[in-house]
């Protein structure tokens, strides 16, 4: 979310380059990255629910931010595997929804909670990406994929019916009591104060302080040499493999850490709505993941958490809109507008797909590079008129 | 009741499941072994094929969606199966074809993962394309009474039981379903393994440069495989339909099994998919009569044994990708 600071830094290198200069320093340091994450994730909330004309225009509501993180944290584990290692699984929806059934089951039976629950959903989806890595990554491209699809497939229908005695089959795991956090703070309640202003709920502030961790770990991983090797197997499976490097390791792993992503998301969501639908274990919501995290951009930081958002705020508000009408006037460009939601969606990923294989973050960045050309060549001209001769990008 | 006659029923109702897969599979099959595409968008087209065949076939009214709101009481033309069976995958060997042209061949020279997700995605639109226009509830597609009834002459009679020896009644639209499946299939065959046309797809198959080079067009042979496989996917949808509930999903819900049977059976390999869909189809059959609460359990847990102990599929003779 840096790149939207970066616009403006970027008009000021018309005035002194310096100033940008430090700016495009910091803005690839880990601590400036996870700072603004926090600061946003701190804003987006009131900006979205409450805050008094943003949100009037935006229509947001605080579940619905809640969602959106939860979903972010699962896009970009998701991302780690399709974006930067060039793993297309069409099975996470396992590690998702065997998460939120475990979560469920654990706060049913043995303890409520919230850290429990995130715990034990992590474990199980971790162990669940074991298994599968093991199995699915010995055969590459579609057949990784496919076999991936085949056993998420296996536990949806494991779950709706030789299971059900655990799962309750097709009516979803209802009845999933979540405890206080610490024994003391009910998540459902609102914080006090300003606090309560910018955040709302404690379980905004408890699933936004994992968003924060998730960001934090996966920036760490992918700027680290490790993460390099995920991006060399992307670039280049078998020249990796020349180089001397364990491919089959690094993909398992890659496959596991992010199973781990989703495990979290996928506790948290049971966290956050008591409930557990079959429908999260079917392959269709491994599809929705796929489309969010292409949307967005794969293989950016940050692109998918974009298509989460943009998912999300399309499939619950705007398939709320009754007439489509031509803004500040009564007049009806389409009727029923919110009706066609998910057919919109799909015709924009076709496009995006097609055109810009790299999501809005994609386009985002293109912008932003221009603005960048755009600045320097402008201080250029700036500096070489007042005789310094123009050395800059 | 014996056990042989269960044990026969049992293998008449796995054909009968299994040939819908087949039907798909052996146009999914020849699609991604010929032109190395993977069509995520063949559940749409099998769903194409479900409603065309009901429009063509029956009418049935219309209570849901937008056609029903802007005035459409019912749809359909109700001029009979057999139509359907002519029409129908003439229909979607078009639409097969006008997707190769214009959204299949811009992406053959990219990754597998990009084919994978433009048809996924074009899977997502039609389905909601369905949704919109017709409602998300199912509607009813009765089985044919007859079929081929013209004026005076009665027609072949296809539904209601039919007694078989050893076996007792059965419904005869399954033994109709397995035949129709066993005839076009063969015809493929026939098309694919003794024509010119096919010599040139299989030469295709094994190297499209070599056989460009030998200043053959092979544009042409890649658009009508692709209409070929289409068209399977259409009357798969036309002879499923009445079989199953007819709503928007079922593309999706029948993809993956479809998938499945493929890659099981061996990419590119005709008898592969037939043989990848009877399995299936007997496992399912099996099991819905033995232990119904594992029967599509059964299903995925085979296909990632055999995925995984031969992963060039049961008949598949090498490994098409990596």
């Amino acid at each position: 979310m840096s790149e939207k600071d970066a616009n403006p830094s970027a008009k000021d290198a018309l005035v002194g380059g310096s100033l940008f200069g430090r700016w495009e320093k910091l803005r690839g340091r880990e601590g400036t990255v996870v700072g603004i994450t926090a600061v946003l994730v701190a804003v987006f909330p009131y900006l979205f629910a409450r805050a008094p004309v943003v949100s009037g225009f935006l229509q947001g509501y605080q579940s619905l931010a809640t969602l959106i993180l939860i979903w972010g944290i699962f896009a970009i584990g998701f991302d780690l595997l399709l974006g930067y290692t060039g793993l297309l699984s069409f099975g996470h929806a396992a590690f998702w929804g065997g998460a939120a059934y475990a979560a469920g089951i654990v706060a049913k039976n043995v303890s409520g909670d919230p850290i429990v629950m995130v715990v034990s959903g992590t474990l199980f989806a971790v162990l669940l990406a074991w298994v599968l890595g093991f199995l699915s990554l010995r055969r590459g491209g579609i057949y990784f994929s496919i076999l991936t699809l085949a056993f998420a497939q296996m536990f949806y229908y494991m779950a709706a019916s030789p299971l059900a005695f655990l799962t309750n089959g097709e009516n979803g795991l209802t009845g999933v009591e979540v405890g206080s956090f610490l024994g003391v703070i009910h998540l459902e309640a609102d914080i006090p104060s300003v606090g309560g202003m910018l955040l709302g709920t404690w379980l905004y502030a408890f699933v936004g302080a994992f968003f924060v961790g998730a960001v934090a770990v996966a920036y760490r991983i992918l700027n680290s040499p490790y993460g390099m090797v995920f991006r060399a197997i992307r670039e280049n499976e078998q020249r990796a493999e020349f180089v001397g490097l364990n491919v089959w390791r690094y993909k398992l792993m890659a496959f596991i850490i992010s199973g781990a992503f989703a495990g979290i998301a996928g506790s948290l969501f049971t966290i956050h709505g008591a409930y557990v639908p079959l429908q999260s274990l079917f392959w269709t919501e491994s599809g929705d993941i796929v489309v969010m995290t292409v949307l967005g951009g794969a293989g950016s930081m940050f692109g998918p958490v974009l298509g989460v958002g943009l998912y999300l705020y399309i499939e619950n508000i705007v398939s709320t809109i009754q007439a489509l009408t031509i803004p500040f006037t009564d007049i009806v460009l389409i009727r029923d507008f919110g009706f066609y939601w998910h057919l919109l969606l799909g015709l924009v990923f076709v496009v995006v797909v097609w055109v810009v294989p790299d999501g809005l973050w994609g386009i985002l960045t293109r912008l932003r590079e221009l603005a960048v050309d755009l600045g320097s060549k402008a201080a250029n001209r700036v500096r070489s008129r007042s005789g310094n001769g123009g050395d800059g990008r | 009741m014996s056990l042989l006659s269960d044990v026969l029923v049992i293998l008449l109702n796995g054909l009968q499941q299994g040939a819908i897969y087949v039907l798909l599979a052996v146009g999914l099959s020849i699609i991604l072994g010929t032109l190395k595409f993977v069509n995520f968008a063949h559940g749409a087209l099998y769903l194409v094929g479900t409603y065309a065949g009901l429009f063509v076939a029956l009418n049935v009214p219309l209570s849901n969606g937008k056609l029903a709101e802007w005035g459409f009481s019912s749809f359909g033309l109700d001029i009979g199966f057999f139509a359907a069976l002519i029409f129908v995958p003439l229909f979607v060997f078009g639409v097969g074809l006008l997707m190769e042209r214009y959204l299949a061949r811009a992406f053959y020279d990219r990754p597998d993962t990009d084919q994978i997700l433009v048809t996924f995605g074009l899977a997502i639109v039609v389905q909601e394309l369905f949704r919109v226009l017709f409602g998300s509830n199912s509607l009813p597609f009765e089985q044919p009474e007859r079929i081929l009834s013209f004026g005076s002459f009665a027609g072949l009679p296809v539904s209601g039981p039919i007694a078989l020896p050893i076996v007792g009644s059965f419904p005869q639209w399954r033994l109709w379903v397995i035949g129709i499946t066993a005839v076009l299939v063969a015809l493929v065959y026939l098309l694919v393994e003794y024509t010119d046309f096919g010599l040139v797809v299989r030469a295709g198959t094994r190297d499209a440069e070599m056989v460009r080079l030998l200043g053959i067009k092979i544009t042409r042979p890649y658009i009508v495989v692709f209409g070929i496989g289409a068209a399977l996917a259409g009357v798969a949808g036309v002879v499923g339909g009445p079989l199953n509930v007819v709503n928007p999903t079922i593309g999706t819900n029948i993809l993956v099994p479809a998938f499945l049977t493929v890659v099981i059976g061996g990419v590119g390999s005709i008898a592969g998919a037939v043989v990848g869909g009877i399995v299936f189809g007997l496992t399912t059959a099996a099991l819905v009569s033995f232990a119904p609460a594992w029967s599509q359990v059964g299903l995925y847990a085979i296909a990632a044994l055999v995925l995984l102990t031969r992963p060039q599929g049961l008949l598949g003779d090498e490994v098409v990708a990596p």
